[in-house]
């Protein structure tokens, strides 16, 4: 619970800090970029915090390069 | 979005060795010594050899166009969709490996600095330098790069120096015991770690660099440097602890420093080895960092790519932590789908770029970017 809160007080801080000059300078494009990517990292850190497990891209790449593993090393 | 960031020729140098170098001190000698045994020293030659081939291409690349990056260069040559979906596949690459090296020094400093500081902690700690790095820009990365690199060889020279009354030549013989197919196998590592990754060094190359035409130079010069330090580090493994020790070790380079010992009185300075790892590991790692952002925000079109990296930080940290869930896992992994990765974004992409560039050559002669 407690590391749930901490991801989002970094959330908070982070969106103190940058949107309000993205909002004077009326970057929309990355405003909306921004607010995506930072949803999915607050998401992803509360999964992590509440033990969840969080789909790995190691294993997506290794299940992309084995084929090619196996008929290399035969 | 194209900013008004110049380097000299000189911090570039600075920037290749330094990500040449990257992890490759403190864990390669145990990769290299595992299939050549005593001949680790040959595969680094020639490791280094093949390597210099690989940036030699990778400079004909930036060359053909040398105001545009390599995300830029993509898009112009594969098409909007193809060149947008092939740079994604870049910037993801790049991501990944910052998040694979964030684990490397979280690892590192939790098994032997700081064994009752949770991973988290450190990656977080080191997250936070990195985007500030980014934030302020590539002059910045460029500038503390040169402070680095004389802390580095100062450092480096003051460890080889005090390990050279401990190397026992025997160690070494009997020399080219190891076949071809061992060695070639070992060098490959040293390859894609320190040559084939260099790629995303295209996404400053040459277009941020104020003399283009010596830059190429300093390129080559620089993974030679680089080379020449891992094969130094290499030998000394191989002399001081032998073939066996050095394979069995995840970190060789620090036993070699803890081996340290003049007249009972300097001895366990492995610590100047963690100072050189972390130098050489945030550098590598702030480049990752600084091609992936920059080249998301390319990718996009925004104006100004420092939005995006407060937010990436924090998945960096994230990814950090699930990408390996343990020692094993990261063992197998990068001595087998890491390869064929890095192989595929960093060999096979520019090969493919070359085979297109020959087909479309009048074509794109044509664009004002060309030189």
């Amino acid at each position: 619970m407690l590391k749930s809160v901490g991801i989002l007080l970094v959330a908070a801080i982070i969106l103190f800090i940058e949107v309000p000059s993205l909002l004077e300078k009326k970057y929309k494009k990355e405003l909306i970029v921004f607010s995506m990517l930072l949803a999915i990292g607050v998401g992803l850190g509360m999964a992590h915090s509440m033990g969840k497990s969080i789909p790995n891209p190691n294993d997506l790449l290794t299940f992309i390069f084995k084929p090619l593993h196996d008929a290399l090393i035969r | 979005m194209m900013q008004n960031v110049k380097i000299s020729s000189y911090q570039f140098l600075v920037l290749v060795i330094l990500f040449t170098i990257g992890t490759s001190i403190l864990i390669l000698p145990s990769d290299l010594a595992e299939n050549a045994k005593q001949d680790a020293w040959i595969a680094a030659i020639i490791g280094t050899g093949i390597g210099l081939l690989i940036i030699w291409l990778f400079t004909k690349i930036g060359f053909w166009f040398p105001k545009l990056t390599y995300v830029q260069v993509n898009e112009l040559l594969f098409g909007k969709w193809i060149g947008k979906a092939l740079s994604l596949l870049f910037v993801f690459a790049t991501f990944l490996f910052t998040a694979t090296l964030m684990y490397y020094s979280g690892t590192f400093l939790t098994l032997h600095v700081m064994p009752n500081t949770p991973m988290a902690a450190t990656n977080t700690l080191l997250a936070i330098v990195l985007v500030m790095a980014v934030r302020l820009g590539l002059e910045t990365i460029a500038r503390s790069a040169e402070i680095f690199i004389a802390v580095f060889f100062l450092l480096f020279f003051l460890l080889v120096v005090s390990i050279s009354p401990e190397v026992r030549i025997e160690n070494i013989q009997p020399i080219l015991e190891a076949d071809i197919k061992s060695i070639a196998q070992s060098s490959l590592f040293l390859i894609v770690t320190s040559s084939v990754d260099a790629v995303c060094l295209l996404m400053i190359f040459p277009a941020f660099i104020n003399q283009p035409k010596s830059a190429k130079k300093t390129f080559l010069i620089g993974n030679l440097i680089g080379g020449l330090v891992v094969i130094i580090i290499t030998m000394l493994c191989i002399l001081v602890l032998g073939a066996d020790l050095t394979a069995r070790q995840m970190y060789p380079s620090y036993g070699l420093a803890k081996k340290v010992n003049i007249g009972n009185f300097v001895t366990r300075i492995e610590a100047t080895m963690v100072a050189l790892w972390l130098i050489c590991l945030f550098t590598k790692m702030v480049l990752y960092f600084y091609a992936s952002i920059f080249g998301l925000g390319q990718i996009l079109n925004l104006k100004d790519y420092r939005p995006l990296t407060y937010p990436l930080g924090l998945i960096v940290v994230i990814l950090s932590l699930v990408i390996f869930p343990n020692v094993i896992y990261q063992q197998k992994f990068s001595t087998t789908t890491e390869l064929y990765f890095s192989l595929t974004i960093g060999i096979f992409l520019p090969l493919l770029m070359v085979i297109v560039y020959a087909i479309r050559k009048k074509q794109l002669k044509k664009n004002p970017d060309h030189s």
